[in-house]
């Protein structure tokens, strides 16, 4: 792991670790409901300061908390363009198979720069392992950047490929 | 078309639909009123943190990097000009920069240990949080990124962007900093610190 | 000190946990039910089974001599009946009475239309109180004419959902919480149920609704525990910003003598119980027990209740080095890790006296979210 990508993903292990403090909550405007407070933003005082951790422009978590959910939200690193693609693809990817994930959310949020987001509730802390969902999501940051830089190569080495195929040829 | 339908595309916008009828109710919990969830808080000037920041300088030139951090500490912005705040947030980090990585924990070690030492690290998370948030996220909100190159793809993905600048070295410099410190803070103040940052609406 | 006794009831969250004041009777608020399990040998085994919610049950409560149960519940307002006036009686309290026949549930008319959060009996078992997502309090008193449970609403100035209340001894004070980061003390005197009250320190002429007492912590956290220490002139509330506050009145519209807040580098508490004046006992998020001590001047955490280094857990276990390798393997770690060091593995939601003797508590019980009861020595 590289010098600096370690107090960071420190940093977002203990703000998880001290945000995922959930507890049942019925919601105060629709009788009879319970949702995730953090998505309704129905009661503000509920609502708990959004934590940013960044590791520089590129790369940067947002967390959400409220009373009985909190929203994670990961900005990838993209270094250019083709990057940027993949990592489009692969978020898609996953977030079209978001109920395998529990966690996942379909879409990221509305803030502009984010690529993919997560949202606990106070019924998954309740059902798994909270340590285990900090060190999911951690394990999550650290797989994507590996993940997307193979893809990377995968991809230049495939376009050499063709490359030459198509132009032998010509040879 | 019937001529309901034309009368309604005629003469409304759907925009009622959007309404959020809970917010016109006044006693409806959406109108919750936050200032109820914190003591009132005197309101800081820009003259009063410019003159606050050259006397942090001052102790700084003096090598007494502790007494500048507590200084800061003890002082912060949570009402006032957002350039206010800015500029705190800037004395703030300033400070951090200039202390040695193996000064730190014994620092906050001392100041924890020392009376009303739990506030002050409570309030240096929050501009930890605040810095991140800052340097990192307010470029990028302020100008949103545009596309700078048409390609044939562009169809599959809306967001296309430019290289990201090549100031991302230098941010990171700054970030790394306060990762560190983030550290640190977490090693002697616990988690606690960082729930108080969280459910504290004294905000810097 | 004696290790703890654990039972491992099921793998679902308690909410709350109440015990009989024989010790015999554990009532449990599991999902839409309340369990009672009785004591048979060294385990407990379930007895019986309390439906009539049809949603979350938040809270459960036995009242000790009396041994009427009561609960409450996240649904609300099932029509079940109507009185003559058109009424519709709520549903989401509900008193058991006990009969040999088993439990008769009882309607109390709770007149909230949001989730009831919790509920406790007063000392002297006429009333009850119950916190309610309505941004009230509902203090219930049973009417003989109608032969039902009827209640009153304490409701300035609370601005948010109650999620805590607590009793002072002379059952007329109450003490509650809220999600506005308020701990307030309140009075729920209810005439001809109640017998007026000795002047004392939280105020004189104590009429219903009576606000005698309005305290914020400066980091504002949600109020998750409210307690009246054991003589009623101090109260104590722990708060989201893992901090608990301990509060020494003065006297009626004075400042008060003090308000001592302690901010742990803990997670939040979520439960407080007092043993004796000195001593506070809490628990939460970080699923053990912790020890405070002090007073007038000053409180300090003197560290937690768990017993460290327990056998048959954590570095003690002996694994075989074919296991250890699989590990290793399988998950690229050396250790198993899904096992916390505590004895609960998950949020600890209820701490309750168990055993008290000459005013101090000899033995308390925590309920968690991991389905464990646990009967803890101080």
């Amino acid at each position: 792991m590289s010098q600096s990508l370690r107090p960071y993903l420190q940093a977002v292990r203990s703000s998880l670790t001290a945000a995922l403090c959930l507890s049942n909550f019925a919601s105060q405007t629709a009788e009879r409901h319970n949702v995730p407070e953090v998505e309704a933003r129905t009661s503000p005082e509920v609502l708990l300061t959004p934590l940013t951790i960044a590791r520089n422009e590129n790369e940067r978590v947002l967390i959400e908390p409220s009373i009985n959910s909190i929203r994670i939200s990961i900005k990838i690193k993209q270094a250019d363009e083709i990057e940027h693609i993949l990592v489009h693809k692969f978020t898609r990817f996953l977030t079209q198979r978001a109920e395998s994930f529990f966690i996942l959310r379909r879409k990221p949020i509305k803030v502009v720069g984010y690529d993919i987001s997560f949202l606990i509730t106070n019924f998954h802390t309740e059902e798994m392992l909270k340590h285990k969902l900090v060190d999911f999501i951690i394990q999550f940051m650290e797989e994507v950047d590996k993940e997307i830089s193979e893809m990377k190569l995968f991809l230049n080495a495939r376009a050499r490929f063709v490359a030459e195929s198509f132009l032998t040829p010509f040879d | 078309m019937s001529i309901i339908q034309q009368h309604t595309q005629a003469t409304l916008s759907d925009a009622w639909r959007t309404i959020n009828i809970d917010a016109l109710q006044e006693d409806s919990s959406v109108n919750f009123d936050t200032s109820t969830l914190h003591p009132a808080l005197p309101e800081t000037s820009e003259a009063e943190v410019r003159q606050l920041t050259n006397q942090v300088r001052q102790l700084l030139r003096g090598g007494d990097a502790e007494g500048a951090l507590r200084g800061c500490l003890e002082s912060p912005v949570y009402r006032g000009r957002d350039e206010a705040k800015e500029a705190h947030l800037q004395t703030v980090i300033e400070v951090l920069q200039s202390i040695k990585a193996s000064d730190m924990t014994p620092m906050l070690q001392r100041i924890y240990a020392s009376p009303g030492g739990t506030e002050c690290l409570d309030v240096l998370m929050k501009y930890l949080y605040k810095g991140m948030a800052v340097t990192s996220g307010g470029a990028g909100k302020s100008n949103p990124q545009t596309p700078t190159r048409m390609t044939p793809q562009q169809t599959g993905f809306s967001q296309m962007s430019g290289r990201p600048g090549g100031s991302s070295e230098s941010t990171g410099g700054a970030m790394s900093v306060l990762l560190s410190w983030h550290e640190k803070v977490v090693d002697v103040a616990g988690l606690g610190c960082i729930g108080r940052c969280m459910t504290d609406w004294r905000k810097v | 000190m004696a290790a703890p006794e654990v039972h491992h009831l099921f793998h679902n969250p308690i909410a709350d946990h109440s015990f009989s004041a024989d010790r015999k009777t554990l009532a449990i608020a599991r999902d839409t039910t309340v369990e009672l399990y009785s004591k048979v040998g060294s385990a407990f085994k379930l007895k019986d089974e309390l439906k009539g919610h049809d949603k979350t049950v938040t809270s459960v409560d036995i009242a000790p001599n009396s041994g009427r149960i009561v609960s409450c519940s996240q649904g609300k307002s099932t029509p079940v009946a109507r009185n003559r006036h058109g009424v519709v009686l709520d549903r989401n309290a509900l008193v058991w009475e006990p009969s040999p026949q088993g439990y008769k549930p009882t309607l109390v008319l709770l007149r909230i239309n949001r989730a009831a959060t919790f509920v406790r009996w007063s000392p002297s078992e006429t009333k009850f109180a119950v916190g309610s997502g309505d941004r009230l309090i509902a203090v219930c008193y049973f009417e003989e004419e109608n032969d039902w449970w009827v209640s009153k609403h304490l409701k300035k100035p609370i601005r948010s959902t109650v999620t805590t209340v607590a009793w002072h001894p002379n059952s007329v004070l109450l003490a509650a919480g809220s999600t506005d980061a308020h701990a307030r003390v309140f009075s729920s005197f209810v005439k001809g149920v109640d017998s007026r009250p000795e002047p004392g320190v939280w105020g004189e002429r104590l009429p219903f609704n009576t606000v005698c007492g309005e305290y914020l912590n400066n980091s504002a956290g949600w109020v998750h525990a409210v307690a009246f220490s054991p003589s009623g002139d101090a109260l104590a509330f722990a708060a989201h910003d893992s901090s608990i506050t301990v509060v020494y009145p003065s006297g009626p519209d004075q400042p008060p003598k003090a308000v001592i807040s302690i901010n742990t580098q803990l997670l939040p508490f979520m439960s407080l119980i007092w043993n004796g004046e000195a001593e506070i006992v809490a628990a939460g998020y970080d699923c053990e027990a912790f020890r405070f001590k002090g007073g007038l001047n000053g409180w300090v955490l003197s560290g937690t209740l768990e017993s460290k280094g327990r056998p048959g857990l954590g570095e003690g276990r002996e694994e075989s080095a074919l296991n250890m390798f699989r590990q290793m393997d399988l998950k690229g770690k050396v250790k198993d890790d899904t096992q916390l060091k505590t004895v609960h593995q998950n949020t600890i939601t209820t701490l309750r006296p168990y055993e008290t003797s000459g005013g101090s508590v000899r033995k308390f019980t925590s309920s968690g979210v991991d389905g464990r009861i646990v009967i803890w020595h101080t």
